[in-house]
């Protein structure tokens, strides 16, 4: 198999895992601290990446100008932050099953927004599959309520 | 009134998750790499997360957390870490076309695993194998 499918295979089968082991945790742990570990362990390992990456390494961080970590301090704050604090505490009322597939109808969203904020437009597949993607969360929302 | 708890804060997780790759982009059209872009995100969350456990006091948690709810924790944290580098590590290596498509596919390893490791709590009824599936492709059809 070709390495680039590999891991693109091994990133949605962790994304896929590790709500799992989420839920499990939070059978054992409050919502806010199930966050802060899945939080710091991510850091962490980030920080390891950046450093044995090679190139400037951890010292490069500090010089991005802050007209661009702006973007990304917003952008952590509504994935990392809020997003998954939302993302995670729904799991103690649905199921992370249908949790999941909810949330991962965000690409309709962004396409949106980019509709709205850079004036983009849709092709006819793109709005079948967003029609699509509505009907699914319509039918795990319809059939939760019965 | 719990399920509709649970289902608005899911969609709103969403629009969160909608959200943030647009900020993401602009920061990244300055030709940063996308790893320091993470770690900046990551740290801006850690940071608001630390503020919000000690002003409304959430450490007393640590006082019921068991070590099989740390070990589960730390476990979900190390798979968005694989999660991550994988992503980014195809990305590099193969045309995006092909990467982000087969990782849209998450959802369905979600409910192949709920179905397997969490049959006491989660309910696998064809209603929620369609609507998966139809979220699944309909993202695939958007991107």
């Amino acid at each position: 198999m070709d390495a680039g499918i590999f891991l693109s295979i091994l990133c949605a089968m962790a994304w896929g895992t590790q709500s799992v082991f989420l839920k499990k945790a939070m059978r054992n742990l409050p919502l806010s601290t199930a966050i802060l570990i899945t939080l710091l362990t991510n850091f962490l390992a980030l920080v390891f990446m950046i450093e044995i990456g090679g190139g400037e390494g951890l010292s490069a961080l500090v010089q991005v100008p802050m007209s661009i970590c702006v973007y990304f301090m917003l952008a952590g704050f509504f994935n990392y932050f809020l997003g998954r604090a939302l993302y995670y505490s729904s799991f103690r009322f649905i199921s992370v099953t249908r949790s999941t597939a909810i949330s991962a109808s965000y690409p309709v969203i962004s396409v949106v927004f980019a509709l709205t904020a850079l004036s983009e437009k849709l092709s006819v597949l793109q709005f079948v599959g967003i029609g699509l993607t509505l009907s699914g969360v319509y039918l795990l929302l319809v059939k939760e309520r019965k | 009134m719990s399920r509709l708890r649970g289902h608005t804060e899911s969609a709103l997780a969403s629009a969160c998750f909608g959200l943030a790759p647009i900020f993401a982009k602009k920061g990244l059209l300055s030709g940063l790499h996308p790893l320091y872009g993470a770690a900046i995100a990551n740290a801006t969350a850690l940071v608001f997360l630390i503020f919000f456990f000690v002003a409304a006091r959430q450490y007393k948690g640590w006082a019921v957390a068991t070590r099989t709810g740390l070990m589960f924790a730390v476990l979900a944290g190390l798979c968005n870490s694989v999660a991550l580098v994988s992503f980014y590590w195809a990305m590099a290596i193969e045309k995006v076309s092909i990467v982000v498509p087969i990782t849209c596919t998450y959802p369905l390893f979600t409910m192949m695993l709920a179905y397997l490791a969490m049959k006491e709590s989660e309910v696998i009824d064809g209603f929620m194998v369609i609507g998966t599936l139809l979220v699944v492709v309909g993202v695939l059809l958007t991107i």
